[in-house]
């Protein structure tokens, strides 16, 4: 019935989403490496350091071909192919297949990068950074990294989640970088959460009082996206990385610093998934998400649907990744060294 | 049949002409009776000071989390929230400046409308106090809340949306108050529900405050009033980061 709706942000997650990893010795577990689907083929675009993939010497560019002898071709060539569809619920299906419990040993078969099968047994560990919870939010868990690369700033962070340890982190990344040619905010693969951090991460980038990333559309009222600028600001420029995967607080974060004109965007169209949205737990222990209001980004579009388009379109792909390049970071990074 | 049903209606129609309708009480009679059935006005103004400590909870939401409000005469104030998941949100008030600092949305100076609002609701003994901070009370009519026969009044301040309230007939207590909030992200309805009186050093007060904001609800219970205790020196004094905001306003100026 919910589906019907075919809008996002309304979704029931069964009590075992909670239950599993609520289970002592439980929860989900990660072989260490993230994909896109690229041009039908699930590419690794990422390995965690020290990582089961790492270890097993999987590398960047490498496809997946299939999971325990079931190829991932079927199921993305399905996908792709339905139009109620979009990017964010493919990948999504997509890592569902690379995921297991930790502990778990599954047999990865892929193609290396002179296209030949390499077949690696890969022992689950545990999902990259900590298990935070929110409320009835099913527990997630929730890494942010932030580094320089040269005189540049960079972080990373897979949800607007766990808010006091992401929040503090971000600023703590801005402040050592106060006198950085340029900040760059990687939100590909970010789906969102709690749509109030992206006011408090944007304060450390606009110094301009009384500015808005957007306005939050209730039935009984608006609200304003307003930025509080901190005592201290990071003034240099600053570009947002986003994918098919970055979704509703990444959007309204991407698509506000856009409008505002404060923020260079790269990568690929956003998933146009931003309707701000509650958790309730059902009697049965379901977990119930709706969608309570419609969000208008500043420059005056709703994001639902639409997305955000980002000002330099710059695709993965697979030859630029087995050669050991992000093309969309480079693309940003070289605007940064421009600005200069 | 439908002429018996017009003929019934002009009857009952009739019959209230003739009803004779109570006469509502002023508005300063049911404020007044308020303090009186809270206390009385001596009783507030033994008190110099408070700290409020409670729990908060969005029961939907399934966030929990802890208040604790310091406050003092004329309106000064401090105050923070403790919520698993979100962090500390901290607000006060200190020489007519109103400030908030989170986790989330970092630390800011409250201007305008909010300013105004933040103040009056920060007053020491607000409820003794309605003369100066609403200048016009009306008395607005009778509505039943949970079966019990309230007056409605609506306070309006010099500056900022007017509050509607609702004191109970019988008891003379508030039980609900219904405004349009000023907040940072703009105008919001608001709504309080306010039951379990209690009384703490000879002032009774709600202690269980339910509140309806944007299309989200939560319960501040309060457990403990201490009235008139020492307060730690430096309670109400801005934390560095908006000492450090309220400088950068003043150099931009």
């Amino acid at each position: 019935m919910l589906g019907r709706l075919k809008q996002t942000h309304f979704g029931i997650f069964p009590a075992s989403v909670y239950n599993d990893v609520e289970a002592e010795g439980g929860g989900d577990g990660s072989p260490g490496m993230e994909t896109r689907v690229l041009s039908g083929q699930a590419v690794v675009t990422n390995i965690e350091p020290a990582s089961p993939a790492e270890r097993a010497g999987v590398k960047q560019g490498w496809v997946v071909v299939s999971v325990n002898g079931k190829p991932l071709a079927p199921v993305i060539e399905k996908l792709a192919a339905d139009p109620d569809i979009h990017e964010l619920a493919l990948e999504r299906a997509v890592s569902s297949r690379l995921s297991g419990m930790v502990g778990e040993r599954k047999k990865f078969a892929f193609l290396d990068g002179a296209n030949a099968v390499v077949t690696k047994e890969l022992e689950f560990g545990p999902e990259r950074g900590q298990a935070a919870r929110f409320g009835n939010l099913p527990p997630i868990h929730v890494f942010i990294e932030s580094k320089k690369i040269g005189n540049t700033g960079y972080v990373r962070f897979n949800m607007f989640l766990d808010l006091v340890r992401v929040m503090n982190q971000f600023g703590e990344a801005v402040q050592d970088c106060m006198s950085c040619d340029g900040f760059i905010i990687d939100l590909r693969g970010n789906p969102g959460g709690i749509g109030g951090m992206a006011m408090g991460m944007a304060g450390w980038l606009i110094d301009k009082p009384d500015q808005r990333l957007g306005t939050m559309q209730l039935r009984d009222a608006s609200l304003n996206f307003v930025v509080n600028p901190r005592p201290d600001v990071f003034k240099g420029p600053v570009a947002v990385l986003v994918d098919g995967s970055s979704a509703s607080t990444s959007e309204i974060f991407a698509g506000g610093l856009k409008d505002l004109g404060r923020a260079r965007i790269f990568g690929t169209k956003t998933a146009a998934a931003a309707l701000p949205s509650i958790f309730e737990r059902l009697p049965n222990g379901d977990g119930f998400q709706y969608a309570t209001a419609n969000y208008i980004s500043e420059g005056g579009k709703a994001l639902e649907g639409i997305g955000v388009t980002p000002d330099v379109e710059v695709k993965l792909t697979r030859a630029s990744l087995l050669a050991g390049h992000d093309a969309v970071l480079d693309a940003a990074l070289e605007w940064i060294k421009k600005k200069k | 049949m439908k002429r018996h049903y017009v003929l019934a209606a002009l009857i009952g129609f009739t019959a209230l002409g003739f009803a004779q309708p109570e006469a509502l009480p002023k508005p300063e009679t049911i404020l007044d009776r308020y303090v009186e059935v809270t206390g009385g006005k001596a009783a507030y103004e033994k008190r110099k000071n408070a700290l409020e400590t409670g729990t908060l909870e969005f029961k939907a939401q399934g966030l929990k989390g802890s208040v604790t409000r310091y406050s003092a005469e004329p309106a000064e104030e401090y105050s923070v929230i403790e919520i698993d998941g979100v962090g500390k949100i901290e607000a006060g008030i200190d020489n007519g400046v109103a400030w908030e600092k989170s986790a989330i949305l970092g630390p800011r100076i409250k201007s305008g409308a909010e300013r105004v609002q933040t103040l009056r609701e920060g007053t020491f003994n607000a409820s003794l106090h309605w003369r100066e901070l609403f200048p016009k009370v009306e008395t607005a009519g009778t509505e039943t809340i949970d079966g019990e026969l309230c007056y409605k009044v609506v306070l309006t301040p010099t500056e900022g949306n007017p509050e509607t309230m609702f004191f109970e007939k019988k008891s003379g207590l508030a039980v609900k108050t219904m405004t349009v909030a000023a907040t940072q992200m703009g105008d919001v309805p608001f709504e309080a529900t306010s039951s379990d009186y209690k009384t703490f050093g000879g002032v009774t007060i709600p202690t269980k405050i339910t509140q309806k904001v944007s299309g989200q609800e939560f319960t501040i219970t309060i457990q403990d009033v201490k009235i008139n205790q020492p307060i730690p020196e430096g309670r109400f004094d801005p934390p560095a980061d908006i000492k450090a905001l309220l400088s950068k306003s003043a150099d931009k100026k």
